[in-house]
């Protein structure tokens, strides 16, 4: 296989692939997060806050993987 | 690609978005005049309302004081606790900055955020593994090592996975992710702005596609608004991150 | 120092192919710079006036909070006053309705007693005027019916006797008369 083919189909690939996890995780994280503020309104605040943490941390590994697509389109390029 | 690229001005690759050749002396191209403009921007957002302060403020001053004091309470007292004030020294610049780097974004003219070049998230994320250390130093003593890689209650055998791992989490991940989070979403939201709005511009300008021009360009409208949100929450997520790492230093226990 | 590894890695070539990813020198350099001048000039000028501020928003809040706190706490008590005092009319007005209740009771024991006894003493005045109605109808009526008698002895005998002979003589005979029925 072409090293620049592979590397483009490795790019695309690498966030499609890093994009998944984290999109089940966030979706858990918010669901959790309303559920919390809906039974305890007067903690809202407060889950709200934690609740971008959690987003903050899962989301990351969606961009590692949005780095890895940078890295292997500069190794294509 | 290639009609596009006779009529609308595309660029060759993802790169040359990113690519500002210096326009001064001493390397200084756009991207360092736009921190210098974030910069400036930032010191009269926080200096000017508080100039003459008064008690009935006016609106400017109660918005700017609103945000001022989310910053103190949200992230600095719900999280660092009772030592918040210590810190309010770095939390509050940062996210002002953070704040108006990001949102150059979507400000007309500008249209380009500084923090999707990798050189302050970077520095930032480094001098919050400076700060983050030097606290827990500072506090623990060089106990603060041991409390950190050690997690109280593991049995001994469980170490040797323990220590590496919780090193490479610590002292490796936590600056990365800090640095790439930012840096990565601004990056992205760039990205999408321009795909959006070059396609916008080349329906327009190609005549039998012209019907087909306000998909796009309702797609740029509604990620432009997305944008004024990603900026914000960015810098917030990034002060807030930072108050958490600080907070983990102070105390031993996780 | 720590920053040393950014500084090696930063891309300094033309578009290396980590280009988008590394921070590139001069502005890294320049974003350092501006930071730590943004920070020296914000807590420089800007930070002592926040604060001041801030501090003066929240001596009012606070003394705000705390005259509203008076301000409920005098109230309350106002509001507890009146309610003792609602509470003593209250017993005040039962006790003087209560009082009433017993006045109008003994009251009306008094005027039925007095009724009763006015009904009993009228009523056995009747009865003795009855009485001696029927005494003096009777004695009346046992007059006639001597003189009656008398008359019709005389009439029947043709003998004149003597008058309070006769009466004597027929008296006799009723109180028989009466003795016997």
């Amino acid at each position: 296989m072409d090293p620049q083919a592979a590397a483009l189909l490795g790019a695309g690939l690498s966030y499609g692939l890093a994009a998944i996890g984290p999109g089940i995780g966030i979706g858990i994280v918010v669901g959790n997060a309303v559920q919390a503020m809906v039974r305890q309104p007067e903690m809202a605040g407060q889950v709200r806050t934690t609740m971008f943490l959690g987003i903050a941390f899962t989301e990351a590994l969606a961009l590692f993987g949005l780095l890895l697509f940078f890295i292997l389109f500069g190794q294509a390029g | 690609m290639m009609v596009w690229a006779q009529i609308v001005e595309v660029p060759e690759d993802i790169n040359h978005l990113f690519d500002w050749p210096a326009v001064l002396p001493w390397g200084i191209n756009r991207v360092v005049l736009l921190t210098f403009l974030a910069t400036i921007l930032t010191f009269l957002f926080l200096y000017i309302p508080f100039r003459k302060p008064r008690i009935v403020p006016t609106k400017f001053q109660a918005m700017v004081e609103s945000l001022v004091e989310m910053v103190r309470n949200t992230i600095g007292k719900e999280v660092i606790g009772s030592e918040s004030a210590k810190y309010e020294w770095l939390l509050i610049p940062m996210f002002f900055w953070l704040f108006f780097l990001n949102i150059f974004e979507i400000t007309p003219f500008i249209n380009f955020p500084v923090t999707s070049r990798m050189a302050i998230p970077a520095f930032l994320a480094m001098f919050v593994w400076v700060v983050f250390i030097f606290v827990g130093i500072k506090k623990q003593g060089l106990k603060y090592f041991i409390n950190t890689l050690v997690p109280p209650g593991v049995p001994a055998p469980l170490l040797i996975l323990i220590i590496p791992i919780e090193f490479i989490s610590v002292f490796l991940i936590r600056p990365i992710s800090l640095a790439v989070r930012l840096f990565a979403n601004m990056i992205a939201g760039h990205m999408m702005l321009t795909v959006f709005f070059l396609t916008t511009s080349a329906y327009f300008v190609l005549g039998p596609k012209l019907i087909a021009f306000p998909v796009p360009f309702a797609f740029a409208v509604v990620i432009t608004a997305f944008e004024v949100f990603v900026s914000v929450l960015q810098a917030f997520i990034f002060t807030l991150l930072t108050a958490v790492y600080i907070e983990s230093s102070l105390h031993a226990e996780h | 120092m720590t920053l040393a590894p950014l500084l090696v890695f930063a891309a300094t070539e033309e578009r290396s192919s980590l280009f988008l990813i590394l921070p590139d020198i001069h502005e890294l350099i320049w974003g350092i710079v501006s930071f730590v001048v943004l920070v020296f000039l914000i807590w420089k000028f800007a930070g002592p006036a926040l604060a001041a501020t801030l501090e003066a928003r929240q001596q009012a809040v606070v003394q705000d909070l705390r005259e509203a706190e008076t301000a409920k706490e005098q109230a309350e008590s106002l509001l507890e006053d009146y309610r003792k005092q609602l509470a003593d009319a209250k017993d005040e007005a039962n006790r003087i309705i209560e009082a009433a209740r017993e006045t109008a009771e003994s009251l009306k024991a008094e005027l039925v007693s007095k009724a009763e006894a006015e009904a009993d003493q009228i009523v056995s005045k009747a009865r003795s005027e009855v009485a001696a109605e029927r005494e003096r109808a009777l004695a009346e009526v046992r007059q006639e019916v001597a003189d009656l008698s008398i008359e019709l002895a005389e009439r029947v005998v043709q003998e004149s006797i003597d008058r309070d002979a006769q009466r004597q003589l027929i008296e006799r005979y009723l109180n028989d008369l009466e003795r016997m029925s």
